[in-house]
């Protein structure tokens, strides 16, 4: 076994326990703003690492066109967990009660009483 | 807050300098297409993983006809690239994706349904759509904290953060402000990288 085996083997491993811990995560966590954290982006390390033990054994013009999948992964999923995020705050989907600190929903009630 | 608030007032002049330019001399208008044709090449090539003139000649044939197709507005911004403070920035972002992996895991095994989280609004220092956008999306990268809300007039940021606890105000406004300094430092204007290194010293020093 030579050293790229071992680290294609540490890297593959490791993404698939980041991408175990995010499906735990998932079912364990109590709302839908914490599960996004959980659905969103341990995905993206696990992905990341998983090319990443995938492409040091391919040749480069294989391997290239994962750093595409890696990149696009890195710049859609916060986008994702951004807009589904929001929708669910505004649904009610985010269980308050979960929550030490909102400033979001004093400001939301100031609006309201305000000018709006 | 509803959707009459003003988010994108691009049309409104700016401090930052940054305002939308779309009739200007249409020889600048086809240079500053370059860096968007030079990433259309780019992926081009890797979508191929082959180098040779051939494959340049028709990626560079398919970006001026996406290009010509669909024309995105010509944004003209005051964005400056240290390539260093931005592999700087990569690195960090790469850490910061493992450290926080890490902690949401534990927290998911330990902690669960009983998971605290807190909704905190941190008002940035720079004013510049593109400098707010890649702070958000940084802060959004690794789990635990994502953006909510974006009040953009008002430079304001709604973060969730997993875990909160008791300091958490004060953590999360840490980090968020941490990762602007980091962004202004690697694309920032000088300008902008002095008012974030003279804030950063005043709640340090």
């Amino acid at each position: 076994m030579s050293w790229l085996d071992l680290f294609s083997a540490v890297c593959l491993i490791a993404g698939a326990m980041s991408c175990l811990f995010g499906a735990i995560g998932l079912l364990t966590f109590p709302d839908v703003a914490a599960r996004l954290q959980a659905a969103t982006k341990p995905q993206t390390l696990g992905l990341v690492l998983i090319l990443l033990g995938s492409a040091v054994h391919l040749e480069l013009r294989y391997a290239s066109g994962l750093i595409l999948v890696g990149l696009f992964q890195a710049l859609t999923a916060p986008v994702l967990a951004q807009l589904v995020g929001r929708a669910a705050y505004r649904a009610g989907s985010v269980r308050h009660e979960t929550l030490d600190t909102d400033h979001l929903a004093r400001r939301i009630e100031r609006e309201r009483g305000g000018s709006l | 807050m509803g959707d009459s608030e003003p988010r994108h007032r691009l049309a409104r002049s700016r401090r930052g300098g940054e305002h939308v330019v779309s009739r200007r001399h249409p020889f600048g208008r086809a240079v500053r297409r370059l860096p968007l044709l030079g990433w259309l090449l780019l992926v081009w090539l890797l979508l191929w993983g082959t180098y040779d003139a051939g494959t340049v000649f028709f990626g560079l044939l398919v970006g001026v006809l996406v290009i010509g197709f669909f024309p995105a507005p010509p944004i003209a911004t005051d964005i400056r690239l240290r390539p260093f403070r931005a592999g700087q920035l990569l690195l960090f972002l790469a850490w910061d994706l493992v450290v926080s992996t890490v902690r949401v895991a534990w927290q998911a095994v330990v902690r669960g349904p009983r998971a605290r989280a807190s909704i905190v609004a941190v008002t940035l220092l720079t004013d510049s759509d593109h400098l707010m956008a890649m702070v958000a999306n940084a802060v959004s990268l690794a789990p635990g904290n994502f953006v909510l809300q974006i009040d953009r007039a008002n430079r304001i940021c709604y973060v969730y953060a997993l875990g909160a606890g008791e300091h958490a105000t004060e953590r999360v406004r840490r980090e968020v402000l941490g990762w602007e300094r980091r962004v202004v430092r690697a694309v920032g204007t000088a300008e902008q990288v002095r008012m974030v290194d003279r804030n950063h010293r005043s709640e340090v020093g």
